[in-house]
């Protein structure tokens, strides 16, 4: 019973690891829930979930043969499996190693969230919405953003990966935002789950190292982000099938 | 709108365009700048934008290939990149002879913020924009409060149905190319 989502944007600095983090947060209150830090080359989820100090990450199960239960920690009533910031470590790992460890981890829970990389440059940045059954574009009102999460998905559904919705965060109140909302949702086959407000408390709960839910669970972007969660309906499939799916990706052996 | 010859600073390609928007707020440039958006699929719409600076802040923006000026020539500039940008700088007395135009003006942080998606630049921009361009001595309102309330470059973007009909499709291709680069089915 598990189906993966890929949290995805196209741009950084729009806020997905803090979006990552917050609705595996609010999904957990119904559902197992892993979240995995699918962005190795700013692997950053390790910070905001207090981190930073583990041995083993998602790193050493993609170079070193690390087993991926060595880099799983129960933090905040989810599975979090952080990767490492090393850019050697980066350089070595396999990221096709990926879809395996996706395959083992979906055996073992019902909601997967994969943070994505911030650009659609690579093969190991848009492999997590290749593995995805759905993504979740995470966008700010502003034309760069907008355009790159068209591209998103584009690339998601060139794949056959599904779009579940829109994630307006880091939202101004200046930024007429219900009406371009609605105009966007025109462009997209996913509705908006929620606009999220920009906020201190997002900043500072990166600062403290913890997830904004557990950080500020009643600032109004928590809340924003509950809304959000609320509107996803995960589907119930067979693991097992599910596990298949990732071990018969159309994701080749070798780089 | 008539921009008379300046004298060319810098010619070069860029992915994105708030790179040259930082240049010119960091070198306080008075002068302009041209985008020629290079997507060869969206050049049907052809034409280039010049965004107008003084001492490194926005005053001025107008697209060539649709003749819109202010918010709506950012929205037209908005392309998937890479744009080639040249940046000339030009005396006073220059860009005073292009004269007042309403229809073309945009606030201090607009392009910073809608066209660029850069917050952080567009707040720097309007530090450095006189105190009368920030805040309007009659209501209080900022230019780019005012700007809200007309059509701003984000829905003008939104509006332009043929524009994200050629970025989804640049996008698939795209992404079917790269499937076979790297061996997606």
């Amino acid at each position: 019973m598990v189906e993966a989502f890929a949290v995805a944007s196209g741009k950084g600095g729009t806020g997905k690891t803090t979006s990552t983090l917050a609705l595996g947060m609010a999904l957990s209150e119904e559902h197992d829930v892993t979240v995995v830090d699918a962005d190795m080359g700013m692997a950053n989820m390790l910070f905001h979930a207090g981190l930073s100090d583990v041995e083993t990450t998602l790193h050493d199960v993609l170079t070193a043969d690390a087993p991926v239960a060595a880099a799983t920690y129960d933090r905040f009533d989810m599975t979090v499996v952080p990767c490492g910031t090393s850019l050697d470590d980066f350089r070595d790992a396999d990221p096709t190693r990926l879809r395996e460890v996706v395959a083992q981890l979906a055996a073992d829970t019902d909601v997967l969230l994969l943070d994505s990389a911030a650009a659609l440059d690579s093969r190991s940045a848009v492999l997590p919405i290749v593995l995805a059954d759905r993504v979740i574009v995470v966008l700010q009102p502003t034309i760069p953003a907008l355009s790159d999460a068209l591209k998103v998905q584009e690339y998601a559904t060139s794949y056959d990966t599904g779009v579940a919705g829109l994630l307006f965060n880091k939202v101004h109140d200046d930024d007429a935002i219900d009406e371009i909302a609605t105009k966007t949702e025109q462009y997209f086959d996913g509705s908006t789950l929620s606009t999220v407000p920009d906020s201190e408390a997002a900043r500072e709960a990166r600062r403290a190292g913890r997830p904004l839910l557990a950080h500020a669970p009643s600032s109004p972007p928590a809340e924003s982000f509950r809304q959000a969660a609320a509107r996803i309906d995960v589907r119930n499939r067979g693991s097992e099938a599910v596990a298949d799916r990732f071990r018969s990706a159309v994701v080749p052996d070798s780089p | 709108m008539n921009v008379p010859e300046g004298t060319l600073l810098k010619s070069r390609v860029v992915e994105r365009p708030r790179d040259p928007l930082a240049v010119a707020l960091d070198r306080s440039l008075t002068g302009y700048a041209v985008f020629e958006p290079q997507e060869a699929l969206l050049l049907d719409a052809g034409g280039c934008g010049i965004i107008t600076f003084r001492d490194g802040v926005p005053e001025l923006a107008y697209y060539t290939g649709t003749d819109r000026g202010g918010p709506r020539a950012l929205a037209d500039l908005a392309m998937p990149g890479p744009y080639h940008v040249e940046l000339y700088r030009l005396a006073r007395a220059e860009l005073a002879s292009i004269g007042e135009h309403d229809g073309l003006a945009i606030p201090p942080g607009m392009a910073a913020e809608r066209l660029a998606g850069d917050p952080a630049l567009a707040s720097s921009t309007r530090r450095a924009a006189p105190a009368a361009r920030r805040t309007d001595a009659t209501d209080g309102e900022t230019d780019d409060e005012r700007a809200d309330a007309e059509p701003g470059a984000v829905e003008a973007f939104l509006a332009d149905e043929e524009k994200i009909d050629a970025i989804k499709t640049q996008a698939r291709t795209e992404a079917q190319r790269r499937a076979e680069e790297w061996g997606f089915e």
